[in-house]
């Protein structure tokens, strides 16, 4: 009656007051309110201002003039689009090793609890080291990849890995990758793990395939975890600009740049805030029209609420 | 046993964060500011905040002996700050944006466009007109004067001197059978065809450090105005650097990497890249500031290396140089008491602390009475930097203009001259495409300041 | 004949599997501590590129404690982190739990939000908080980046923890509340216990999460003193020398406590993410 339980928890406890829940969402929510929502209000209107910071006397607005900057810029496009490889891949990357990284660790075996714990490691190195190991490692005079592919006869001449159009974006890619399949592998391992063993012994008596098994009970359980985990994934490394930073600076020629590197790498370096305002807008209405498509498609309203 | 662990955790945290984490307070600079804004700017201000854009072992060692100094004659403290030079910048401006500048600051002087107009540091001129008589000619004639050209007023103390060169790899001439003389002159052209002799791809050996990022227009510059006269733009405000001859020079001048003298990872290279590649022994050349002939000291064995001075233009016989002061001391306009700042600045640049400096960090002194060290004589390691202070041909070439360009020197510069390295535009264009962009600002510029004077290039002597 | 072969088979692409993912860990694992331990000459030698030291040295590391005050930077990050991480896991067991047992006006509005907050750019953020801090006279202070940690960490951790939340059957709490428990009671000695691992979890994605970040750490940060371990390191990339043995020391000390935490805390991280229900 006036007390809502979730429908799904059995039970009331109805002497409790209509309030009790705002008790403990409430501190959160406008801690969470205060800190972003002055930003967020702020870049906003920043985004239909003259605001640049190192003018900071003159703010005015300028209706659309910052947003007719931005598509205006003759690489607008090309940024655009290493944005999309750059998402893409990456997540795509991530969720396929990841996967497969899971499904071997599901089943037990000798010393498995070592091995896992070294294969999830990537995940707490920092960024900035990645970057950096992987900009050494890929330098094309001192770096080892390249040693080792002239040492494997793949290659007679080193390779200018960051410094070619297209290869310093699969570089940027690749560390992004080797950061995050630890992260999918733990979500993905986690939701195995609960999938009960009765369900498979049940498909085993139907005499049902390996991949048969994958596809009708493994992939059904886990879609809820593999579905959140990768609109978060997709929004982080969506909005991501570090390791763009470190390994490439988003060169040559902006080849490796994607939209939130040139946010930062331009706009705040050139101090036009109203110009990083107006990016900071575009990319969040990316993301919230990928967020409502993606939740749309994949249903995820009926595996839990969102 | 569960329950224990998350009982201890919480106490633990919850120490943690009374005794130390939340609300502890860094060193003393926040009761400076405290403090500062308390007295309202009155003699009675005890303490200052100091800003070091390049911080290292060295730098910092040297200040924090020199600020203990500094306290024990006037009492007054100094906290010193410091951020990493790659994001100096973009500190500096959200500390200025916010009113948070300290009180004194090292500054660039690419920076200074931006700052003045912002009203970031404070005109010096009153504290300077009593001793200009103290510093050198170059400080003078070069440093202050093209600010007071470009910006009306003195607006930095000098922290020293940094003159460019050429680094060349004396043991690999040797081998090729190059004689090099430092003290004869010697061309751009000579400079390329150096470059090319020393390339031996075999080997790892690269004729030099090829700068192919943020910073790819500035020695590029400075070539091409070896055919304007030192000058970027006529004194209509016209750009000059767009000419016939400046468009082969800007080809000239890139064929280096294109002709495979330079690594082909060096279209990404910055300041950093060049000197660690030059030092590791991958490069035969580099064109840099006498400030790394520390590093190449450090690095390097003595007949590994030599400083030559900047090729003469092939059109008028002259030295074009760079000359600044890098990191030269500025008072910050959010400074309560610049007097007191302006203390900490004098006390800086007496001649015993800023000779003690400048050997340190391998700049040039600027005071008349150091001007003799030793170490800058004619066996130092800086003879071809002072000589070239020396040179009746030397001349200092105008900048980008005096608007400001930070953008473009963070982005557009050196994309348009990658995009042609990558073959993705015509040489043309992409030079068109700068000068455009710089006359479109100088053209902004100049209806704002009708009454602005052109800067032209300067001569020593 | 079938079955054994296919479970040959089906061992072999396991091993394989398994070979590959733990080459692709330890290889730039191995590249990275055996940088730190190579003289500078060696590390910068085109001409050859040794897989081994061939001068073994310690000098990266001695310089990282004689250039940077490595042992107060390890401080602040441990203070600071430590302190925003048990902050968010005690505030996301508090929204967690609200989120996950009741219903109520507003609850999609709330996850909404939290989603939101992970589409906004961080450079966005941390601008006008900037300007917050300085007129507060936070700036150069520890509590700046204890905030920003906390509150950028803390929307995923409470999504999180309210999954775990909801993995807990009712019946568990009804049970205690039937002993003549109060709620807070019940939480703390019914639902907690059962949840230590998810806890533990969550605790690690915060602790990850603000160890590493480095952005933030730059700009609220001013003096040495107060620069935490990723704002230290950065400062090794100088003007004119990148000291690549140097940063990878930095590197391999940076890693060396989260990794030991995480040896020892990743079978709770999977426990607690899997079904706390199974125990229950």
């Amino acid at each position: 009656m006036k007390k809502k339980w979730d429908k799904r928890k059995p039970g009331h406890h109805a002497e409790k007051s209509k309030m009790e829940p705002y008790f403990y969402i409430l501190p959160v929510v406008l801690l969470l309110i205060l800190t972003f929502g002055y930003p967020l209000l702020k870049s906003i209107i920043m985004a239909f201002q003259n605001y640049k910071l190192s003018n900071i006397n003159d703010v005015y607005f300028n209706n659309f003039a910052n947003f007719k900057k931005m598509f205006g810029d003759s690489d607008f496009l090309l940024l655009l689009k290493n944005s999309l490889i750059y998402v893409v891949i990456s997540v795509t990357g991530q969720f396929v090793l990841g996967l497969i990284l899971a499904l071997t660790l599901k089943q037990k075996f000798r010393g498995r609890g070592l091995y896992q714990a070294i294969v999830f490691l990537p995940w707490a190195f920092s960024t900035f080291v990645v970057g950096l190991l992987f900009r050494w490692s890929f330098n094309g005079e001192y770096g080892v990849v390249n040693d080792l592919l002239i040492r494997a006869g793949i290659v007679d001449k080193g390779i200018a890995w960051l410094g070619t159009p297209g290869l310093s974006l699969v570089i940027i890619i690749l560390a992004m990758i080797w950061l995050g399949i630890p992260f999918f592998g733990i979500m993905i391992l986690a939701a195995l793990q609960s999938i009960p063993e009765e369900v498979y012994e049940a498909a085993d008596m139907d005499g049902c395939g390996l991949i048969n098994k994958f596809f009708n009970i493994t992939l059904p359980f886990i879609k809820p975890t593999v579905i959140i985990t990768i609109l978060l994934r997709t929004i982080w490394i969506f909005n991501s600009f570090d390791l763009v930073v470190i390994v490439t600076g988003g060169g040559p020629a902006n080849y490796s740049q994607t939209l939130p590197s040139f946010m930062y790498t331009k706009a705040f370096s050139g101090y036009d805030f109203g110009l990083a305002g107006a990016l900071g807008l575009m990319l969040m209405v990316i993301l919230s029209i990928y967020a409502m498509v993606f939740l749309k498609i994949s249903n995820y309203d009926k595996a839990g609420d969102f | 046993m569960k329950r224990k662990l998350i009982i201890t955790l919480l106490t633990m945290a919850l120490v943690a964060m009374a005794v130390t984490g939340c609300g502890k307070k860094g060193a003393s600079s926040d009761n400076s500011s405290n403090e500062s804004s308390d007295t309202s700017g009155k003699e009675e201000v005890k303490s200052l905040r100091f800003l070091d854009v390049v911080p290292s072992e060295t730098r910092q060692t040297y200040y924090e002996g020199i600020f203990e100094k500094f306290q024990e004659e006037t009492g007054i403290e100094v906290t010193y700050e410091s951020v990493p030079w790659d994001d100096a910048a973009n500190k500096i401006t959200v500390l200025g944006s916010s009113g948070q500048l300290p009180d004194v600051m090292t500054t660039w002087s690419g920076w200074l466009g931006q700052y003045t107009v912002a009203g970031w540091v404070v005109p010096l001129d009153e504290y300077v007109t009593d001793i200009r008589g103290e510093y050198t000619d170059a400080v003078n004639n070069l440093l202050w004067k093209s600010e007071e050209e470009r910006y009306g007023h003195v607006y930095t103390i000098p922290d020293g001197l940094m003159v460019k060169g050429v680094f060349v790899r004396k043991d690999w001439c040797e081998e090729a059978g190059i004689k090099l003389d430092p003290t004869q002159d010697w061309t751009y052209d000579d400079y390329f065809d150096l470059v090319a002799k020393l390339t031996d791809v075999s080997e790892k050996h690269y004729g030099t450090s090829y700068r192919g990022a943020r910073g790819a227009l500035d020695p590029l510059l400075v070539y091409m105005q070896g055919y304007t006269g030192g000058n970027t733009y006529d004194q209509q405000g016209k750009i000059l650097i767009n000419s016939e001859d400046c468009l082969n020079a800007f080809i000239k001048w890139t064929d280096v990497y294109k002709n495979g003298y330079a690594p082909e990872d060096s279209i990404n290279w910055g300041f950093t890249e060049m000197v660690d590649n030059f030092t590791g022994g991958l490069t035969g050349t580099l064109i840099n500031d006498s400030e790394v002939a520390a590093t190449c000291q450090k690095n390097m064995s003595d007949d590994q290396w030599m400083v030559m001075p900047m090729p003469k233009s092939t059109v008028d016989g002259k030295i074009y140089n760079t000359i600044n002061a890098p990191y030269s001391y500025s008072i910050s306009g959010d400074s309560k008491s610049p007097d007191v700042a302006w203390k900490l600045v004098e006390f800086l640049s007496r001649s015993e602390n800023s000779i003690e400096y400048c050997k340190l960090t391998g700049e040039i002194p600027i005071k008349k009475d150091v001007e003799n060290d030793e170490t800058y004589g004619l066996n130092g390691p800086y003879a071809t930097f002072v000589q070239q202070l020396n040179d009746p041909d030397l001349a200092v070439p105008t900048t980008y203009g005096p608007f400001d360009y930070t953008d473009l020197h963070q982005g557009m510069f050196h994309e348009e001259i990658q995009k042609y390295l990558l073959g993705k535009e015509e040489a043309g264009t992409a030079l068109t495409n700068i000068t455009d962009e710089l006359q479109s600002r100088m053209n902004d510029y100049m209806t704002k300041n009708p009454d602005a004077t052109i800067e032209t290039a300067l001569k020593l002597q | 004949m079938k079955r054994s072969t296919k479970r040959k088979i089906l061992n072999t692409v396991r091993i394989l599997v398994l070979t590959f993912f733990f080459l692709l860990v330890v290889l730039p694992i191995y590249w990275m501590v055996i940088t730190s331990f190579k003289t500078n000459p060696e590390i910068i030698n085109a001409q050859k590129i040794t897989y081994f030291p061939e001068t073994f040295t310690l000098e990266n590391y001695r310089s990282l404690f004689n250039m940077l005050d490595y042992g107060i930077f390890l401080k602040n990050s441990v203070t600071i982190t430590f302190s925003t991480s048990v902050c968010i896991v005690l505030l996301s067991i508090l929204s967690g739990y609200g989120l996950a047992r009741f219903k109520f006006k507003g609850k999609s509005a709330v996850l909404l939000f939290f989603l939101i907050t992970q589409m906004i750019p961080g450079i966005l953020v941390i601008i006008p908080l900037y300007v917050v801090f300085s007129k507060a006279g936070l700036i150069n202070t520890h509590f700046t980046l204890f905030l920003y940690y906390l509150i950028t960490n803390l929307p995923f951790c409470a999504i999180t923890m309210r999954s775990f939340f909801e993995r807990i059957p009712y019946v568990l709490e009804e049970a205690a509340y039937m002993d003549g428990c109060s709620r807070f009671k019940s939480l703390r000695k019914v639902i907690l216990p059962v949840m230590f691992p998810g806890i533990v979890a969550v605790f690690v994605f915060a602790f990850i999460g603000a160890w590493n970040e480095l952005i933030a750490g730059t700009i609220f940060i001013n003096t040495p003193d107060m620069w935490t371990i990723p704002v230290g390191l950065k400062s090794l990339i100088g003007k004119y020398s990148v000291q690549w043995g140097a940063l990878m020391a930095g590197g391999v000390l940076t890693l060396l406590p989260t990794a030991v935490m995480f040896i020892f805390v990743q079978k709770y991280v999977v426990e607690g993410l899997t079904s706390g229900a199974v125990k229950g």
